[in-house]
């Protein structure tokens, strides 16, 4: 499990991460941060990804529906939406770009040592 | 292995519930009643799953919270606040009525404590601008009282004050958004 995860760099990718993850499965809040610790991102809280979800909700791309639970109240199950699904691939994609043109930069070898300037 | 909840852990949990929703008092009620409930089952199978305390530390402060949530629901940017303008339009009268009413008695006051038996219709102004001319009737010192009521310059003060104290322009700007958004036929 890893930590110490830049929380910016975490906070742009979010709402893709949980397009993502609601497109696999449909899930509820608490749900959703099992899983998103379940593939190593512990130090997302639970205090970002609730209102993540509220802003996905407001913007259209993710919609949700009460189910009932057995150990207590009806639950708030989200799903991506049509204009969701569109967000994920155009999403993906400018991911995909900016760390592949990312990582060509951070792969360039670089003196072991500062140089001079001239 | 799943963490039983005891009575007290119901309290830590309600007030965190509680606390958030009276931070959210902006949203429409029935988007705060909703996100009341999900927070509180959230919180709930957390609590279940890791025990109350790391659930709690884990949703963060929860002025931050409430934070994220209005923008989440009311956007980036400056954002109208309904407590304040409605605690600016509760509020403001009371006091008005009050020094207004201080004004009008203590020129009745002055009338009796020149002469304790009084007859006849005292007539005073009110206070400049802010208040109708209050007309005092008196019958052997016992005074009847008409008039006194807001003048149209001080209802629009306090109109305005409570668009001011509110921010209640910014409700327009959403509006706009909207219309800008709308396609055209």
């Amino acid at each position: 499990m890893t930590s110490g995860h830049d929380p910016q760099l975490l906070k742009g990718v979010l709402s893709l991460l949980l397009l993502h993850m609601l497109a696999e499965q449909e899930s509820y809040g608490y749900e959703v941060v099992q899983r998103l610790q379940a593939v190593g991102l512990a130090d997302v809280l639970e205090g970002t990804v609730y209102p993540a979800l509220a802003r996905l909700e407001r913007e259209g791309r993710v919609t949700a529906r009460l189910v009932s639970s057995s150990a207590g109240p009806a639950r708030k199950y989200y799903r991506p939406t049509a204009a969701g699904y569109a967000a994920l691939v155009t999403g993906t994609a400018t991911w995909t770009r900016h760390t592949a043109i990312v990582n060509a930069v951070l792969t360039r070898p670089v003196p072991t040592t500062p140089t001079r300037g001239s | 292995m799943p963490h039983s909840i005891t009575w007290i852990d119901r309290l830590r949990i309600e007030r965190v519930v509680w606390t958030l929703d009276q931070r959210l008092y902006d949203l429409p009620r029935r988007s705060r009643i909703a996100k009341r409930r999900e927070l509180r089952d959230n919180i709930l199978v957390a609590a279940r799953d890791v025990g109350t305390s790391p659930a709690l530390r884990r949703l963060g402060d929860s002025r931050r919270l409430a934070d994220e949530y209005l923008t989440a629901e009311l956007g980036e940017g400056p954002r109208h606040s309904w407590v304040a303008a409605i605690l600016f339009g509760g509020t403001v009268p009371l006091l008005i009525n009050y020094f207004l009413g201080e004004a009008a008695s203590a020129y009745g006051q002055a009338i009796t404590a020149t002469d304790p038996n009084a007859t006849g219709t005292f007539v005073w102004g009110g206070v400049h601008h802010l208040q109708e001319t209050v007309t005092y009737t008196f019958t052997q010192g016992q005074a009847s009282i008409t008039g006194g009521a807001w003048t149209p310059v001080c209802w629009a003060l306090w109109i305005l004050g409570t668009v001011l104290a509110g921010r209640l322009w910014r409700l327009l700007s959403p509006v706009a958004r909207q219309r800008r958004a709308a396609p055209t036929a």
